[in-house]
């Protein structure tokens, strides 16, 4: 009797080990997906906001032609990169505040789809040239003035010549925050000067200069400053310049 | 062998019991045959429905979703309307709520019924069938609204759906147009208030309730077509977030024309009002939230204790009602909120005058800034020293023992976020208090019993605490959690007046001048005016949207209904935009034995910001798993 006893035991635990046999065959992700957002109009990467700024779209279609889509967030200069992908064939396209890749009309057709179908591994680079909203341009560097306030002077004018998208521009913003990332996510209301209204959408094509609010910036620190406006299209995204440092002493 | 027949005979019987039939439901499952045919299962079921309805009432906030207890996040503490120490910013519902599928179920149960109420209709006469299944309907419109006005464009499922009898494909049934949604509800609330009778049991719809949720929901659909900036269309042309900016019109007229159906059913409740009398009108307000047979109510839920219940009063009481619990002050209206009102001093931009000068006026007591406030401000928030419970509610923020010769400087530069200087301050960081010595030889507590504490925050954050739907008379001993049992009043003739004054401005806004729509929302704008105390208008030239949407937000303040108008509105954007909003600090004075007010923007700095994606919600990604024919809202 014992020595049944000890033979289904051993049994047991023979089976027991041998199911702790690896079956999970397959690969940990490991291709990188990377590139950049540029303006077709200057070449330059089209700066955007994290979070809700630029994003990259991917559709696997390796397994479905129906995919739920993923989705990559840029970082606030227009690159964008991920590294823990699974190689596969996907259409890529970008959202953000440019001209949309991917347009539908009113009756579901796509009419226009400009996104990228690409066989992803190893290290790929997908790069889109896109037409932004509104393209702005620094005209000179934000000036600390002597009553410690600053002064930003910058030029709107609209980055795409297709009527659909030329919307009323409804805010114009100088954005102002005590460190790099800045932007309509981040920053301080209590110095931030804004446009909205017919004030934003006269400002297309001027230059324009806008004072900090809130009198003297307090001392002794930099101040990260970036301009950026916005037509009312879709989710009301933002353009924007790159980010300037303002050290006040 | 005589014994056989016998034995024979024996087996047999065994046989003919045996040919009982077995397939009979077990005894413990209720059957369709034993809720339809009677008029009491109807009416269980009919409650079940009701208490699975998704309104906004005393057991909802965006953070813990639909029908649950806890609402320590409440909803007034994203719109702006108030602040906690708990909810410190806007935000979209939860995604991790199960309203979508919660909905569905509702909407299944409402199919089911309709479908199957046919075969007993034997048992009952006409009208208690048509009556149910006007119920049905509207059960079925309310929680297709509440799927709308989250989602935009959702799957249409009007009958039940059957599994396995239907492949999973067929049931994989993709999102249908926003527009397509609004006109299913109008139909069936059309159909609801045909059916429906002139009243019904207190929770129950009658026709007018329908009509009163169809004026409600052909607004919100009139305001996202003419407001709306987001499109997305499907494959097959269905616009499943963004109504057609050409059906403005047609939606306004609707709501117009359903808010008129209500006229002379229902009216303002003025029990306790009395022209010219402030407190009698102040009185009455705070009444109308607790008596039963007011003629105000058009759709409440009510709740019982100890089998239905919520915790609304030990949540939000004052700190120094504070219940066993140890819960209180979750909802402190701001002063942004305050600031709407009539009846003290203001600035030139309507925002709260306390310096003459340069310098802080005095006042004896904190009351007296707001001697003359609007009776409806009263009724709605405990200002600073007011009474609730038979005892002054006290909220100081600090003891000021500076010099006041000459009068007192501004505490902090305007618009400053900084904590007060401490040097001629004392503060209290928490309940357990070290009373000052005054010069004339008394002794105070730097803080009031309600706050303003520096520490634990427990305490009235904003200088006001909220009064409207606080039971006036309930001891402190029933301050508990799960304990309160008022009546939430989900639909009132004061909103379905100004859901049809809105209307009407929007309508002459767009140039329909078929019926005098802009003297119609002056007399119902002046009359819920008069009513809660506030100045009336003079004329309708200056009788604008933005007008109306002030009085909404004064009248169905804490009524979880800005948190819906400033989406439809699309405006949430644009007033939580990195904002700070605003409160007001009282002072004692030591030197003057006066107070001060200091208006100040939020010291504990909570910034609010509305994602503009937020305007249709997230579809959560589980249901999309299981059905992947539904399209994500853009920006997900």
């Amino acid at each position: 009797m014992k020595k049944l006893f000890y033979s289904i035991a051993l049994s047991v635990l023979v089976a027991a080990g041998s199911s702790c046999k690896k079956v999970d065959n397959y690969a940990a992700p490991n291709v990188t997906l990377k590139g950049t957002v540029t303006d077709a109009g200057t070449g330059k990467s089209l700066q955007t906001e994290q979070g809700s700024g630029t994003r990259i779209k991917l559709l696997e279609i390796s397994w479905s032609s129906n995919p739920t889509p993923f989705y990559i967030s840029s970082f606030q200069d227009g690159t964008y990169q991920n590294t823990k992908l699974f190689a596969g064939k996907n259409v890529i396209s970008a959202e953000g505040a440019f001209v949309p890749l991917v347009q539908v009309d009113d009756a579901g057709k796509t009419i226009v789809d400009k996104s990228q179908t690409v066989d992803v591994k190893d290290v790929t680079t997908v790069n889109f040239s896109v037409e932004p909203f509104l393209r702005i341009e620094w005209v000179g560097d934000p000036v600390l003035n002597a009553d410690g306030t600053i002064t930003t002077s910058f030029k709107v004018t609209r980055g795409t010549a297709d009527p659909n998208f030329q919307q009323n521009v409804s805010d114009v913003a100088v954005f102002v925050n005590s460190n790099n990332y800045v932007g309509n996510n981040n920053y301080d209301n209590r110095y931030t000067p804004k446009l909205s209204g017919n004030d934003a959408n006269n400002s297309v094509g001027k230059t324009l200069s806008l004072t900090t609010l809130g009198g003297a910036l307090p001392g002794k620190r930099s101040y990260f400053i970036r301009v950026g406006a916005r037509v009312s299209y879709g989710l009301n995204y933002y353009n924007y310049t790159d980010v300037k440092e303002v050290k006040v002493p | 062998m005589k014994k056989f027949p016998y034995i024979i005979l024996t087996f047999l019987l065994c046989w003919t019991t045996a040919c009982k039939k077995l397939d009979t439901l077990p005894p413990s499952i209720i059957s369709d045959q034993d809720v339809f045919s009677s008029a009491a299962g109807v009416t269980a079921y009919m409650a079940r429905m009701y208490s699975e309805l998704p309104i906004e009432d005393f057991r909802y906030s965006p953070e813990r979703g639909l029908n649950m207890f806890w609402i320590i996040s409440p909803t007034s503490a994203t719109t702006g309307e108030a602040l906690s120490r708990d909810q410190n910013g806007s935000m979209q519902e939860n995604t991790g709520l199960s309203t979508w599928s919660d909905c569905y179920r509702t909407i299944r149960d409402a199919n089911y019924f309709s479908e199957n109420i046919g075969k007993y209709a034997g048992n009952f006469t006409n009208d208690q069938v048509n009556n149910w299944l006007g119920e049905a309907r509207f059960i079925r419109a309310a929680t297709y609204f509440a799927l709308v006005k989250r989602y935009g464009g959702v799957p249409l499922v009007d009958k039940v759906l059957k599994y396995p009898e239907q492949s999973i494909e067929e049931l994989k049934i993709p999102r249908n147009s926003e527009e397509k949604i609004y006109d299913f509800i109008g139909t069936d609330l059309d159909y609801a208030y045909a059916n429906l009778p002139e009243t019904n049991q207190v929770g129950r719809a009658n026709k007018y309730v329908a009509a009163g949720f169809k004026s409600r929901a052909m607004l919100y659909a009139g305001t996202v077509a003419k407001y709306n900036q987001i499109s997305l269309v499907d494959g097959s042309g269905n616009r499943l977030c963004g109504i057609p900016v050409a059906k403005a019109v047609t939606y306004f007229k609707a709501a117009y024309d359903a808010a008129a159906l209500l006229d002379g059913k229902y009216s303002l409740y003025k029990k306790a009002w009395a022209a010219g009398d402030k407190n009698a009108q102040y009185l009455n307000y705070v009444n109308m939230f607790f008596d039963a047979s007011s003629p105000e109510n058009i759709f409440v839920r009510q709740y019982h204790y100890p089998e239905s219940v919520h915790g609304y009063d030990a949540y939000n009481v004052p700190r120094q009602l504070m219940g066993a619990n140890g819960y209180s002050s979750e909802v402190n209206p701001t002063l942004d909120f305050v600031e709407l009102f009539d009846g003290f001093p203001k600035n030139a931009d309507g925002t709260i005058k306390t310096t003459t000068g340069g310098k802080y006026d005095l006042y004896t007591n904190t009351m007296d800034i707001f001697a003359n406030a609007e009776p409806r401000l009263r009724a709605t928030v405990v200002l600073p020293g007011d009474v609730m419970k038979g005892v002054s509610i006290e909220i100081r923020r600090g003891i000021y023992t500076g010099s006041s010769v000459g009068g007192i400087n501004p505490l902090l530069p305007a618009g400053s976020t900084a904590h007060y200087p401490t040097d001629n301050i004392v503060q209290s960081a928490n309940a357990s208090q070290t009373p000052y010595k005054l010069p004339n030889g008394t002794t105070m507590n730097p803080a009031g019993l309600s706050g303003y504490f520096t520490g634990d925050g427990t305490n009235s954050v904003s200088g006001f605490s909220i009064r409207k739907y606080i039971v006036p008379d309930k001891p402190t001993s029933e301050v508990l959690e799960n304990r309160s049992d008022q009546t939430w009043i989900e639909l009132r003739y004061a909103e379905v007046l100004l859901n049809r004054a809105e209307a009407a401005v929007e309508l002459n806004s767009l140039g329909q001048s078929d019926k005098s729509y802009l003297q119609d929302a002056f007399t119902q704008i002046n009359a819920i005016r008069e009513r809660g105390g506030a100045d009336l208008l003079t004329g309708t030239a200056n009788l604008t949207i933005d007008v109306v949407r002030k009085e909404r937000k004064k009248e169905l303040g804490f009524e979880n209904k800005q948190y819906w108008d400033m989406r439809r509105w699309r405006v949430a954007d644009k007033e939580q935009n990195s904002t700070i909003y605003r409160t007001l600090m009282p002072f004692y004075s030591a030197n003057d034995g006066k107070y001060f007010f200091d208006a100040r923007l939020d010291e504990r700095n909570s910034r609010y910001t509305f994602d503009v994606r937020w305007y249709y919600e997230q579809i959560p990604q589980d249901e999309i798993q299981k059905s992947q024919n539904l399209i994500q809202n853009p920006g997900y």
